[in-house]
């Protein structure tokens, strides 16, 4: 606790520079285009806490850190290098943390062929909070705690070749090394252990056993996109393991397609995961989004998950409302399965103070019949949290 | 040389023609006039800045490039803005295809989740990135969506009166434009409620030229009910830079097409 206020003196360095906006004379002065690196970022402080307490787990809190990002960007010749970074201290952990968010070298080969090499977040498919052809890494501890939505994003270290044409766009993303989800591992949350039969928060936290790291264990992801007229026509592959225990070795097919409806826009996309066994899945999904009233939108999702011994159903709901021009925006986000007869529902709220200070409300609040459905099994991790963010 | 000449002699008295020519027909003016505001070049390019001021005055800024390329002139076009400035939403990127015969199609990136996220068509009367601007308003409105009739000639405007044909999209019952006679851009807009209430004024404060082009470089959005305004500048403004059709694609919302935004040699 006594190292946080070192932290947050340290982006005073960073703040120290010139500010560009800084000029009261600003119809006379337009500002040099910004030469060598900038540097930019925020820094945030997060606190969540349970509505009771979690008896499998020593605190209540689900969230207590101090966070620095810092980001910049750098062109040596035709090449972009990209670094986004935090470093937060964790109480919860009670641990400093250093996270690498991208570190990643951009260029362009060819007039039609865009590479990016290094960590990096990556998301294609056409779901919002629901993933089926996207099988990048998400992290799903952060999401749950109340951290920023860009969390539920994981980096991997990846190099994705774009290959761009009249005919198709071709986008190719090898993961040498296999990059799991960050998932439940009874550390900040307990969850639902089918071995045991009932809820666990395992000491030392539950570990899976990874797929080797060898290149022949590596991910293989392939999108074919295109737009015609206003529709957008996806194909998707993926060769790898699930993201999730027990990892087990599996590929998958789909497509999606996104296009204006009416007065919203209309998607749909299905995947096919096939692995060894008798595990295959049939993923589908169908979306509508639209402005109900000026400042307010509503999206609607069905989705499907479907084996052979069971179909899990799942309806999704956002509600958004921006005021004062986006200074204030109220958003409901509802997850609800009819088949699992379980809930799990966003509200937040953001303030957006300054260009530089914002502030976060939120609660994760989770609900159902069964102690093993999955969202059930994080009832006692419902949450309410706050963060103040700087930006700099 | 004589023929340059010729051409040259012959273009200035068009010129002199147009100008002392006095339009009558709403539609004819509103054409030239959605020509001389969205449609100068074949392209173009501009660095935007923009000062958001609250009622208490509280200010905030946004800065960004817009590419700009004409499919067909008067019909549909392409727009791309990148900003960078301020630090929380460097490198957000926006695309429009806007469409004559149908709603525009929009895209905006969102880095931290590398999200390309699709805008519906409804979603175009709000405000652009907190800006008393809306979202309409960086691409144009067609002049299709309104009906126009020209209420009153002075000697430096035509004053025109547009009346929404859709009202439930829109949040005015109807706008006067006052447009410059000579540039056809439009110096000054009020927007009407459905109250009768002027709420809502965009005004024109300098003109200059580029390439020929007379183009806005100065101009304020008020929010005339709760005294608001977002102040706007144009800077580095070029014309005719051969903007390929590729720019304006999926690749340039996740890799900004560094060469094309890059700030011109004067």
């Amino acid at each position: 606790m006594t190292r946080w206020p070192l932290l947050l003196f340290l982006p005073l360095t960073v703040f120290a520079q010139d500010d560009v906006w800084d000029d009261d004379a600003w119809e006379e002065d337009w500002d040099e285009e910004q030469q060598g690196i900038i540097w930019s970022g925020f820094v945030e402080a997060g606190l969540g806490t349970r509505f009771s307490e979690d008896e499998l787990i020593d605190t209540r809190n689900t969230l207590e850190e101090v966070r620095w990002r810092f980001e910049t960007e750098w062109q040596p010749g035709n090449v972009t290098v990209g670094l986004k970074a935090d470093v937060d201290y964790d109480g919860i952990e009670s641990d400093w943390d250093a996270d690498v968010r991208d570190l990643s070298a951009g260029f362009t080969p060819g007039d039609n062929i865009d590479v990016k090499i290094g960590r990096q977040v990556q998301t294609w498919g056409t779901g919002d909070l629901v993933f089926l052809n996207d099988l990048f890494p998400k992290d799903f501890v952060s999401f749950f705690a109340g951290r920023d939505d860009e969390y539920l994003k994981a980096p991997g270290n990846a190099i994705r070749v774009t290959r761009f044409s009249p005919l198709v766009n071709v986008d190719f993303v090898w993961t040498p090394i296999f990059e799991s989800d960050v998932y439940l591992t009874g550390e900040r949350f307990s969850f639902y252990s089918p071995l045991a039969g009932m809820q666990v928060a395992p000491r030392p936290p539950f570990s899976a056993e990874e797929p080797e790291k060898s290149f022949s264990n590596g991910e293989f992801a392939l999108r074919l996109f295109r737009t015609v007229e206003s529709t957008e026509f996806a194909f998707y592959a993926y060769r790898g393991f699930s993201k999730q225990p027990p990892f087990v070795a599996m590929n998958a097919y789909g497509a999606s397609i996104r296009r204006p409806a009416g007065p919203g826009l209309l998607n749909a996309e299905t995947s096919y995961y096939t692995s060894q066994g008798d595990n295959d899945q049939l993923r589908f999904l169908v979306g509508y989004e639209w402005e109900a009233r000026p400042n307010f939108s509503v999206g609607l999702q069905y989705y499907l998950e479907s084996t052979s011994d069971e179909d899990r159903h799942l309806l999704t709901n956002r509600l958004t409302y921006r005021a004062g021009r986006d200074k204030h925006t109220f958003s409901l986000f509802t997850f609800y399965s009819p088949s699992d007869n379980d809930y799990y529902l966003r509200p937040v709220y953001t303030y957006r103070h300054s260009d530089q200070w914002s502030l976060a409300f939120g609660a994760n609040l989770f609900g159902g019949n069964e102690p093993d459905t999955f969202f059930n099994q994080l009832d006692d991790a419902s949450n309410a949290y706050a963060r103040v963010r700087f930006h700099y | 040389m004589l023929g340059r000449f010729v051409f040259a002699a012959l273009a200035l008295n068009f010129a002199a023609f147009a100008h002392a020519q006095t339009l009558s027909d709403a539609n004819d003016i509103i054409a030239r006039a959605d020509l001389a505001a969205y449609y100068a070049g074949a392209d173009g390019r501009s660095e935007v800045r923009m000062i958001i001021s609250d009622a208490q005055g509280r200010e905030q800024r946004r800065q960004f490039t817009v590419l700009r390329r004409d499919v067909a002139d008067g019909g549909d076009q392409q727009f791309l803005v990148v900003f960078s400035q301020p630090s929380d939403v460097r490198n957000t990127a926006f695309l429009v295809n806007k469409h004559i015969d149908r709603d525009d199609d929009r895209w905006l990136y969102l880095p931290g989740l590398d999200l390309v996220k699709r805008i519906s068509a409804g979603d175009k009367r709000t405000s652009f990135v907190g800006a008393h601007y809306f979202y309409e308003d960086v691409s144009g409105r067609r002049p299709a969506d309104d009906t126009h009739e020209l209420v009153e000639t002075t000697d430096a405007f035509y004053v025109l009166k547009h009346v929404p044909i859709d009202p439930q999209s829109v949040e005015f019952s109807s706008y006067v434009t006052w447009i410059d006679r000579e540039t056809f851009l439009p110096m000054k807009i009020d927007y009407t409620n459905a109250a009768g209430n002027l709420y809502r004024r965009v005004e024109v404060f300098t003109i200059e030229e580029f390439g020929g082009h007379p183009t806005v470089t100065s101009s304020r959005v008020s929010d005339i009910l709760t005294g608001g305004k977002t102040d706007m500048q144009f800077r580095y403004i070029k014309y005719d830079v051969d903007l390929p059709d590729s720019v304006f694609t999926e690749r340039s919302l996740r890799t900004p097409p560094r060469d094309w935004l890059k700030r011109p040699a004067e």
